[in-house]
């Protein structure tokens, strides 16, 4: 009984940093869960009679419980967590405007979750890519945003420090844009005919990547590395213009989804210009990154959370120079269709976004908690079987997809080429295998550090000092 | 102070152009762009919408796409805007993991359809589509119903062919042999024992020695489909290879008359002895139900019967 007791207090506290912790702890378990989705999905790309006659396992439901899981589920419900606490303590604030309210938004995410993962399963969807949940999960998540917003918002705004930091920005910026992305996208709230459905739900598959985890993600990692490195931001000045062209090149992306689809010329063209221009954003990030990791990089031998954000950096290197160039209609008209994207999808969002995800979560906790991270090599182990994971998914799906293309483009009949797959199918389950292992060792270790009593305690420090 | 207002300048700039783009590239087109029905868009009836929901429902759309582009060459007509007018909420796709199912009604029977959800390896060797054999009964005559709707209205398209370039390099140098003589033949089934027969068998089954090594087997020529394949098609394959597969260009060892002797011998190879042409009809769900009796070669004979090629390439025997 005691036991409860003290659950509800935890999940229902106001004491600083509680709803920062819970978001988090709540996150790597949907991250475990979504993997695990993602891996029986794989594994039935190799096997796919294997789950015979089980409705809620076949791939077709697996794919969107995986999706959810692991976009709504782990990476946002680890960016909430990384508003909460870099806000607190970016605007000179002891906890949070209000805890509580954070707490009472990460119950109300996580019921969102488990009810709406349950529901995808049974067949109970929207059936629109990326965007499944029913619409009173819609409006449940769209409330979620919202609080959260308010949050950092009045976080901020009532803070001492009266400069705000570029990471500031782009929070407030993720925050003002992905709740208007979310009621346009969802289509819940406003509805579409046709094939303007079809803009629509592109223009929100795009633009939760780029309003949304370009936005939070590059935001956490301003944050992270001058704390790591010792070194000072290389430019606010560049940091600045990255924001802004966020906002003005990622929004009109999504056409790029269906380039060859019988939609506007015109809106596919301001689709593809401004996918080119993304780089301009990507590469103030990239500068800034580099520029910041000057004369440090071999601190990465030691520095576990920098490791994390050195592997992210250079992954969004890698994604951003395909990003753009594959949404240009010459290399679209061939890379269309085929499994190159899916791996591009996956470098995006877990080699880079959830890459930086895992460093603030090693960054974070000891503040969080008072406790050395619990063991290690377990966050070694986690390091290297994600790393080797997404490279070993990532080649094999680009291998894939390349041979995919050729049948497309060769009009080669679809069975005659799919088994030509197998073996790429199967390199990627076993990238899968690494990854889930990755990310279950990464939960054993941060659930040890946040539930165990008897752990080393740390002190909370503003440096960047790794605490594991 | 003056710093607030500042930030509040700058918040509402950045609100305005934010709106002002989200308003050009997601409100704007559904209100200027608003095609015209085509004769492609269907009116579904209740039964193939809600066929359609399960199509949703059951994820169908995440490897199946439902647009033909420019440049995919054997799936049938080309779509317009115009044909989607019914077509809310969008399953066009994003992933072709399958074939695009724009044109895919009427190419195969129900029955086919009712076997291929259930056992979809039994219909198609090396597929890998999910099993849905989850699916009661009404389900699946709905999603039936729906699946055979697909291109419907659009025209009966003509299947895969060799690019023109091929086509007027076939014309160029056929005048050479006269690929229907069974001089050409005898001459062509030399050159295939001594090239192709190491893999496709001496037979031309697609059982030669190395074949054993192979994923993708090399093809069975005495299969029905390949009796719907025009000369310069035979061409095609004989001399540019296969991508995908390991048949190699033999224009890089053959000359022009050894390719055109070959054309004229694979004509010649009959359908495998017994060969039913009886069409197959499934009356009832158990038949389905277990799908092992049902040859994977019945489809093929099938749209021979209703005269056409229909194993690939967005034919239809409607």
């Amino acid at each position: 009984m005691s036991a409860l007791v003290k659950v509800l207090q935890a999940i229902y506290s106001d004491e600083p940093f509680s709803a920062s912790r819970n978001f988090l702890v709540s996150a790597i378990f949907w991250l475990v869960l979504g993997t695990v989705a993602g891996l029986t999905a794989a594994a039935l790309m190799v096997w796919p009679d294997l789950t015979y006659g089980v409705g809620e396992l076949t791939f077709g439901r697996l794919r969107p419980v995986h999706i959810n899981g692991v976009l709504i589920g782990w990476l946002s419900m680890g960016y909430v967590s990384c508003m909460f606490y870099l806000a607190t303590v970016l605007s000179g604030r002891k906890s949070l405007w209000s805890e509580r309210l954070g707490n009472i938004t990460m119950i109300a995410w996580n019921l969102v979750m488990v009810f709406g993962l349950l529901s995808i399963s049974k067949g109970i969807t929207e059936a629109r890519e990326y965007a499944e949940l029913v619409a009173p999960f819609d409006w449940a998540v769209l409330l979620a945003l919202i609080l959260t917003g308010v949050n950092v918002y009045l976080t901020v705004l009532t803070g001492e420090e009266k400069k705000w930091y570029v990471s500031l920005w782009y929070f407030m910026g993720a925050l003002f844009w992905f709740p208007i992305v979310y009621i346009i996208g969802n289509r819940t709230f406003v509805s579409f005919e046709g094939l303007n459905d079809a803009i629509a739900g592109w223009f929100y598959g795009h633009n939760i990547l780029g309003m949304w985890f370009t936005v939070g993600g590059v935001g956490i990692l301003y944050y992270l590395l001058p704390k790591y490195t010792g070194n000072p931001l290389y430019s606010h000045t560049l940091s600045m213009i990255g924001f802004w062209t966020i906002g003005m090149f990622y929004a009109p992306t999504g056409t790029h989804h269906v380039l060859q689809a019988p939609v506007p010329e015109w809106l596919k063209s301001i689709a593809v210009i401004s996918s080119v221009f993304l780089l301009v954003p990507v590469l103030t990030v990239l500068v800034n990154f580099f520029q910041t990791m000057k004369g440090k990089w071999h601190l990465a031998a030691d520095h576990l959370p920098l490791r994390f954000a050195v592997a992210a950096g250079i992954s969004y290197l890698l994604t951003c120079i395909q990003g753009p160039f594959q949404a240009t209609r010459s290399i679209n008209w061939y890379l269309h269709f085929s499994h190159w994207v899916v791996g591009h999808a996956h470098l995006a969002l877990f080699a880079t976004f959830s890459f930086i995800v895992f460093s603030a979560t090693y960054f974070m906790i000891p503040r969080i908690t008072g406790k050395k991270i619990y063991s290690r090599p377990l966050a070694i182990w986690h390091f290297w079987l994600s790393l080797i994971g997404w490279i070993v998914m990532l080649l094999g799906l680009t291998i894939a997809g390349l041979i995919q293309a050729a049948g497309w483009h060769h009009a080669i009949p679809v069975d005659q080429w799919a088994i030509e797959m197998e073996p790429y199918m199967l390199v990627r389950f076993i990238s899968g295998i690494l990854i889930v292992a990755g990310q279950v060792l990464f939960m054993i270790n941060i659930y040890k550090t946040v539930f165990d009593a008897s752990a080393e305690q740390v002190p909370h420090s503003p440096t960047g000092i790794a605490y594991v | 102070m003056e710093q607030r207002v500042n930030y509040l300048i700058a918040g509402v700039f950045v609100a305005l152009i934010f709106l002002t783009i989200i308003f050009v590239t997601a409100i704007l087109p559904a209100t200027t762009f608003q095609p015209k029905p085509t004769p492609g868009a269907v009116k579904y009836t209740a039964q193939e919408i809600r066929g359609r929901n399960i199509y949703r429902r059951e994820g169908c759309f995440y490897c199946h796409s439902q647009f033909v582009r420019k440049q995919d060459r054997d799936m049938g007509e080309m779509v317009q805007a115009g044909d989607y007018v019914n077509e809310t909420p969008h399953v066009l796709g994003t992933e072709r993991t399958g074939p695009d199912l724009s044109n895919i009604g009427g190419k195969y029977p129900d029955g086919w359809h009712w076997a291929h959800h259930i056992q979809p390896r039994k219909m198609k060797p090396g597929s890998i589509m999910p099993p849905f054999s989850h699916l009661t009964e009404a389900e699946m005559t709905d999603l039936i119903a729906y699946l055979q709707t697909l291109g419907r209205n659009r025209k009966v398209p003509s299947w895969i062919v060799p690019p023109q370039e091929i086509r007027d390099d076939y014309h160029l140098i056929a005048e050479a042999v006269d690929v229907n003589s069974a001089a050409a033949a005898n001459a062509g089934r030399g050159i295939f024992q001594q090239n192709c027969a190491m893999c496709h068998g001496v037979n031309g089954q697609g059982n030669g020695p190395v074949s054993t090594t192979m994923m993708k087997k090399p093809a069975n020529f005495h299969r029905p489909f390949y009796k719907a394949y025009s000369d310069a098609m035979w061409y095609w394959r004989i001399a540019e290879g296969v991508p995908g597969t390991r048949m190699p260009r033999w224009n890089k060892a053959l000359s022009d008359e050894d390719m055109l002797y070959l054309v004229a011998y694979l004509k010649t190879l009959p359908l495998p002895v017994g060969t039913s042409t009886q069409e197959y009809e499934v009356t009832e769900f158990s038949q389905v139900n277990d799908p092992a009796d049902l040859s994977r070669n019945f489809y093929e004979i099938e749209s021979l019967n209703k005269g056409g090629p229909y194993y690939y390439g967005g034919g239809r025997s409607k």
